[in-house]
């Protein structure tokens, strides 16, 4: 198997006294899917943040493509906390699509888009103009470049901020509840942009979500997560159909209960 | 009582002073907006030392009265070697202390922008300044723009303060005519009407940027 392209090596964080990550390691390979799936408050969306590095991580270490994300190695090779410098350089591989969209309130649809490869990596407008119409034509909304965020429904924004989140060309996305935002009927128009993204793009995803059909459609592997561990790892087959622990069994039953109406 | 002849006569003179008060509140207003900023953004740094520092001499500014540091900038400094012309040290006074202001009315603005706005920053690789000029700025300043307005204004009504440290703005013009044709009913009166005629239209003004900005947001 080749390099993978993100490793947490026994990750642990506290919030002062209280852990939620337990001495995680994890891997991601390159164009790798994984889903992470788990009660509210096991840490999914901590074990995220961290990656995005919009949380410190308290013990251990994260690499991304080989290159440590919260260290650096000092001439005797020990680590060292990240500069700013190293810490941007090596995050710029990492996008991430939020539950509340975040899109900039101030933007057109398209500046929203062409804003980050301008202003962060410095591209030429012109070009940066174009990858993002292309972007937008990928999500389905060319047609609203010229319009501002708030006349858009949840959805559209979604698709927008997933436009913007991918222009940046990561090497691994992550979707934290993308969709748990959204009215129920604007759900699907965001899954199949992700659907798509998924099956044609060379990008590894790492996706945090309730909707265990998705999960089982998109990912290569999923995840369980519980008390800030992941307690069992494989193909979705064997996590959902399976299931090994007692923890995930009892998590997949009052899920299958209470999923709402047939969609 | 009232001797139109008179008010025509003087009104002139009057009406030239009032540059010097108009160019005092312009350059002092933009200190302030400049300063103000940079209080705001120090008081923000990590960095407790520098926080607390900056935030302490703001409230030192703020609470002390704009007279008593005017006097201060004009009459101790020179103690100290630092001698300024009455429009400069009427001028930083004026930045100053209003600065203090700006740098709350900033400080609303910049926490009315959401935490989300910060992390996608973040995500999409920002650096800290740009964060700032690009994403934070452009969302905090719109909506405290009428504040800053009303400042702008309450500003401009002080700039008589500045006759206390000998700058010939245009009230100490109408109190010098005043001295020496001892009527000083006209030349007050013209003062006040100037200023009226002024302030009342950018209050006026100030009101439609309000509601334009209610509108957008
Ligand atoms: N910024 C924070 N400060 C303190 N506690 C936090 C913070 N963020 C998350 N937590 C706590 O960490 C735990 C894990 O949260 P989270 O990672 O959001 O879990 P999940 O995404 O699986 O629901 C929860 O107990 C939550 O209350
Ligand atoms: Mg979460």
């Amino acid at each position: 198997m080749s390099e993978p392209i993100v490793r947490y090596n026994n990750v642990t964080k506290y919030f002062d006294d209280l852990q939620v990550l337990d001495g995680i390691d994890f891997e991601i390979q390159p164009g790798e899917k994984v889903a992470l799936i788990g009660p509210s408050g096991s840490g999914k969306t901590t074990f995220a943040r961290l990656l995005m590095t919009l949380e410190e991580i308290t013990d251990g270490t994260i690499e991304v493509e080989g290159d440590y994300l919260w260290h650096e190695q000092d001439d005797n090779g020990d680590l060292k906390p990240a500069s700013t410098d190293h810490l941007r350089k090596v995050r710029s591989n990492i996008g991430m699509v939020f539950q509340h969209f975040h899109l900039f309130p101030h933007m057109t649809v398209l500046e929203n888009v062409m804003e980050a490869p301008v202003t962060v990596q410095g591209r030429d407008k012109k070009e940066a103009k174009k990858s993002a119409e292309d972007m937008l034509d990928k999500v389905g909304l060319l047609d609203k470049a010229d319009t501002y965020p708030a006349q858009l429904s949840g959805g559209q924004k979604q698709r927008v901020a997933i436009a913007r989140a991918l222009v940046m060309d990561p090497k691994v996305l992550i979707f934290d509840e993308p969709t748990s935002a959204l009215d129920p009927e604007l759900v699907g128009e965001v899954l199949d942009v992700i659907k798509d993204i998924a099956d044609q793009g060379d990008t590894s995803i790492l996706l945090i979500t309730h909707e265990m059909d998705f999960a089982k459609e998109v990912a290569d592997r999923i995840a369980f997560f519980d008390g800030g561990k992941i307690i069992e790892d494989g193909p979705p087959s064997e996590i959902l159909y399976n299931p090994q622990a007692p923890r995930l069994k009892e998590f997949l039953e009052r899920f299958m209960n209470t999923q709402s109406s047939p969609e | 009582m009232w001797d139109w002849n008179y008010a025509f006569e003087v009104l002139p003179d009057i009406a030239s002073a009032l540059w010097v008060t108009i160019s005092a509140t312009l350059v002092g207003f933009v200190l302030a907006l400049v300063v103000g900023l940079i209080w705001t953004l120090l008081i923000r740094s990590n960095n407790k030392i520098i926080s607390n520092v900056a935030d302490g001499i703001v409230k030192f500014i703020r609470n002390t009265p704009l007279l008593v540091q005017l006097y201060f900038i004009f009459y101790v400094f020179p103690q100290f070697g630092l001698s300024l012309e009455p429009f400069t040290a009427g001028v930083i006074g004026l930045g100053l202390h209003y600065s203090t202001y700006l740098s709350e009315v900033y400080r609303s603005g910049i926490e009315s922008v959401g935490p989300g706005q910060w992390e996608v920053a973040t995500a999409l690789n920002f650096d800290t300044r740009k964060t700032w000029t690009r994403i934070i700025l452009p969302q905090a300043i719109p909506p405290v723009l009428p504040v800053i307005g009303n400042y702008f204004i309450t500003m401009f009504k002080e700039t008589p303060l500045l006759s206390a440290i000998t700058l010939v703005e245009i009230l100490q013009t109408a109190q010098n005519i005043g001295a020496s044709t001892f009527r000083y009913t006209e030349p007050l009166t013209i003062v006040g009407v100037l200023f009226l005629l002024l302030s009342y239209p950018a209050s006026v003004a100030l009101r439609q940027l309000e509601i334009r900005v209610t509108e957008r947001y």
